[in-house]
């Protein structure tokens, strides 16, 4: 009879487990939460150790910076500080602060911090901060007044976009220590600061009440909680379902079928990140890369035979753009127009007729050209297992050089090998990927003579198409001190003409963030930059705080299934129970032995 | 049981977790790879910068020497820092310890209770409608890759008729304790949970019906006939226990494999347990986790197994006096 009892306990508890979820999943009443998913946890939430997009878009919500990037198209405005001036020789910019900023835990925001973050990052050359910091000198003049000193001319200048940290929390903080410190402390300056992370799982930001950028009212989403997903396609049904409110990062296959969901707007947001097919030409005078490559002529053949509008409809299904010149910004206002005269279209007969004529004939009519020396040519295809595109690309890339008599040995790599293969110049082409930061001064220094690996034991540079040229160099120069916006933008397309006549870095197309948000809930995603960008993880993620509620949106969505998978699971209890009970019934009967 | 037979199994397994301690740092290291490559590709980083990371994850040491670090460290139980999160190894395997026990755990339960119930009545009527059904149905959840499975049962359960949540531990943000968090966790725990359930369940009821098999011709069956016992009580009180041994190792063996979790069934529900750490740990490479992850699920695997080793030499007196 007791066993009869705790059966049908056991049935009450299970019916009351799945019955229950419904209840334990609502947020505390009145919170308006917004979920994302994504498919990268955070490495680490501290400034000076994490290098993952996850992690940006935390420090994005939870740091301010001195000037923020507008949404549409980048240009400064006022964050931190609310205006500057910068000194004639356009070394010295003076940021005034907002009055009356406060950290969110109530400590005043003064220039104090400005001032230690940037010259202390400078010093220990923080991770995320020294590529901006490294040629600077901050001093506090008041509370008020931060002046920073540049020790060259710096185009960059005034936009300052590095993180201020709270000195209150570092200042406690050894060099040692800083960089494994678990920066769990939730205390920023922007909008949303870090309340919890569950590794693995997800993180939740919570608003800020100190913020300087809310408008009276206040904030209208006092949560965001990142998911972590590992299953892209299941990510993809959790917008549909609505147990998020936006994704990023979605699988192709999964996208097309958002993009039917009249609920849901999909976005193929650019951030100027690219691939390209990498050539050998072989400035560093190292390594065992094909000779041929050294010929311009031949690398132009090869980029004839490459058909990108092909790559771009298969490999990438049409979301993102085709490959032009190299993509040096999320901006793409500095990409230059190719000239017609220049273009390298997709002309197999033309690239025959250029490799016939720098002497690569086939001779014996095996279909494979031989080299002047009477070799065969032969090329070697690094192929990143890291990506899953790469198979696909390697057969189309293979295919046309073989359809014009060049023959390709396929080695797979993965990406600290070839970074290897790379800088000791044992490559003769490859296929990988950058992408750019806002300010197109770093993504143009790779191709510098200065980043060509001369000595991999020395030095490795970023130089990987191993290319090296004057005319390169001395336009990188001028560009990296000239302060007119629009004569610099001149420099750069002029700089990226060049690069892309020489043609020893073959851009193939430009990849889209996939994303998707839901309309029921929340209005006011913003693009950034406008049109073309993404909503969520752009460059200084402004969405967040641009969201409304949308009309008639209920704060949650979930559906009366508890009941549903109640009756479910307690059927399958009482049927489990009864057959239980039968057989120990059957059992006591029994006679003995 | 004897001492001897004890204290053999106990060193045997304490050699074999040397072996694998060793055998682990230089398994990682076959491929040569440097984690600061592969991790800060294109972040612009100066050659002090890269140096310095270099040596904080101590990469650059001579082999010899981050190995004498590694066993040192090991040995005073420190499994060091992870090169991704900057967190300590232990603390990252804590906290993915109890999804995965909490999942595989259930799973490998279920599974075995059902699997074995499923084999004895498969074995005993051999070749009636409910041994071809029984069988035919092992066979094929044995043979279906789990992953699909999960898939099959997430597109349908949860996206088609949205009863359960499309992956997680539990409700993202979720600020719920006590009962009411535990309740969450099933909630979503149920399709992963099942996935493998079924996944597992196939093996059990195949080990077991052929052990079942074996038995229904021995001779201490027919002397049980002869005594006219009822076919349910010789089932119970004869067949089983004997044939139940197998079973003993089998099931040894997968709650070692418990730890490892489930690194594909993981994956699809996003269970945030350690076979996902595994798999981030891998694409770094992140040597350190790497390291703990493995000597961790050795660990399991070994002592499991010695569990197994003795168990067997209590019920089964053969195997401690040969």
């Amino acid at each position: 009879m007791r066993r009869r009892l705790f059966v049908g306990f056991l049935v009450a508890a299970l019916a009351a487990a799945l019955l229950a979820p419904t209840a334990s999943g609502a947020q505390e009443s009145g919170d308006v939460t917004l979920t994302i998913g994504l498919n990268q946890d955070l490495d680490s939430p501290n400034v000076t150790a994490g290098f993952l997009v996850s992690s940006f878009e935390l420090w994005n919500l939870q740091y301010a910076t001195l000037t923020d990037k507008a949404a549409d198209d980048f240009a400064v405005i006022p964050g931190l500080a609310e205006s500057w001036e910068t000194s004639d020789d356009g070394l010295t910019v003076t940021y005034q602060l907002r009055d009356g900023l406060t950290w969110s835990d109530g400590e005043p925001l003064t220039a104090e911090d400005v001032a230690y973050t940037i010259n202390r990052s400078r010093d220990e050359e923080w991770l995320n901060h020294s590529a901006v910091t490294v040629n600077l000198t901050a001093t506090a003049v008041d509370d008020l007044t931060v002046e920073i000193v540049s020790s060259v001319p710096d185009p960059k200048l005034p936009v300052m976009d590095v993180y201020i940290v709270p000195k209150h929390i570092y200042e406690p903080l050894s060099a040692d220590d800083v960089v494994t410190y678990d920066a769990l402390d939730g205390v920023g300056s922007g909008p949303y600061t870090l309340e919890n992370w569950s590794p693995g799982e997800s993180w939740t930001m919570v608003a800020n009440p100190n913020y300087w950028g809310w408008s009276d009212d206040g904030p209208v989403i006092d949560r965001v909680v990142f998911r972590v997903f590992s299953n892209g396609d299941a990510m993809a049904a959790a917008v549909e379902q609505g147990e998020i409110d936006a994704a990023h990062n979605l699988p192709a296959s999964s996208f097309a079928r958002l993009a039917d969901n009249p609920d849901v707007v999909t976005v193929a947001g650019s951030q100027g990140g690219f691939s390209e097919l990498g050539m050998n030409a072989g400035a560093g005078g190292i390594g065992d890369g094909n000779p041929a490559l050294l010929d311009k002529n031949v690398r132009r053949a090869i980029a004839h035979s490459i058909d990108i509008d092909t790559l771009f409809d298969r490999i990438i299904l049409g979301l993102g753009r085709k490959g032009t010149t190299m993509s040096v910004s999320p901006d793409p206002s500095w990409q230059p127009e190719i000239p017609a005269d220049i273009v390298i279209d997709f002309n197999p007969a033309k690239a025959m007729e250029m490799l016939d004529a720098a002497g690569y004939v086939d001779s014996d009519g095996d279909g494979v050209r031989e080299t002047p020396d009477g070799e065969p040519f032969e090329l070697r295809y690094a192929q990143r297992s890291e990506s899953v595109n790469e198979p696909d690309l390697t057969q189309f890339i293979t295919g046309w050089l073989a359809d014009v008599g060049i023959a390709t040995t396929v080695e797979v790599y993965d990406d600290s090998q070839l970074t290897d293969v790379i800088a000791f110049g044992n490559f003769d082409l490859f296929t990988w990927g950058w992408v750019p930061f806002v300010d197109p001064d770093s993504q143009l220094s790779y191709f510098t003579c200065d980043e060509v690996t001369y000595d991999p034991d020395d030095y490795y540079g970023y130089n990987d198409a191993n290319w090296c040229s004057s005319t390169y160099d001395e336009l990188y120069q001028r560009q990296k001190v000239e302060l007119d916006p629009d004569k610099r933008r001149e420099i750069v397309h002029e700089m990226l003409l060049h690069f892309y006549d020489e043609a020893s870095y073959l851009v193939l197309y430009e990849e889209a963030d996939l994303q998707a948000y839901r309309t029921d809930r929340f209005t006011g995603w913003a693009q950034q930059p406008a049109d073309i960008g993404p909503v969520i993880f752009s460059n200084s993620s402004p969405s967040y705080v641009n969201l409304q509620l949308a009309d008639g949106s209920g704060s949650g969505s979930d559906s009366g299934n508890g009941l549903v998978i109640g009756v479910i699971v307690a059927a399958v209890g009482a049927a489990g129970a009864l057959s239980f009970v039968g057989l120990r019934r059957r059992g006591s009967a029994d006679e003995r032995e | 049981m004897n001492r001897r037979f004890v204290v053999g199994k106990i060193i045997g397994a304490v050699v074999t977790l040397a072996f694998v301690l060793v055998f682990n740092f230089f398994l990682f290291r076959v491929v040569e790879d440097n984690p600061v490559d592969s991790l800060y590709r294109g972040r612009n980083l100066s050659a002090s910068q890269i140096a310095s990371l270099e040596e904080r994850f101590g990469v650059n040491d001579p082999i010899i020497v981050q190995f004498g670090k590694y066993v040192r460290q090991t040995a005073q139980l420190d499994l060091g820092v992870s090169i991704k999160s900057s967190r300590p190894v232990s603390e990252e395997i804590r906290d993915a310890l109890w999804p995965t026990v909490w999942l595989v755990g259930t799973a490998t339960l279920a599974s075995m209770l059902i699997g074995t119930w499923m084999g004895i009545a498969a074995g005993w009527r051999r070749g009636t409608t409910l041994d071809t059904a029984s069988t035919g149905l092992s066979m094929f959840t044995y043979s279906v890759p789990d992953f699909w499975l999960g898939m099959l049962l997430l597109t349908l359960l949860s996206v088609k008729l949205d009863l359960f949540p499309t992956g997680g531990f539990q409700d993202a943000g979720s600020t719920a304790s006590g009962l009411s968090a535990l309740l969450d966790q099933a909630h979503h725990m149920f399709l992963p949970a099942l996935t493998l359930t079924l996944a597992y369940v196939g093996e059990y009821a195949i080990v077991m019906r052929a052990s079942v098999l074996d038995t229904v011709n021995e001779d201490y069956l027919k002397v049980a006939r002869a005594k006219g016992l009822r076919d349910v009580a010789i089932r119970r009180h004869h067949a089983v226990p004997n044939a139940l041994l197998p079973l003993v190792s089998l099931a040894a063996l997968n709650f070692g494999f418990i730890l490892s979790g489930a690194i594909a069934v993981e994956s699809v529900f996003s269970w945030p347990g350690l076979g996902q750490e595994t798999f981030n740990a891998i694409r770094g490479p992140d040597f350190p986790m790497l390291q703990g992850l493995f000597l961790f699920f050795s660990g399991g695997v070994i002592v499991a197994n010695l569990i197994a080793d003795l168990l067997y030499g209590y019920l089964d007196p053969r195997v401690r006096t040969s």
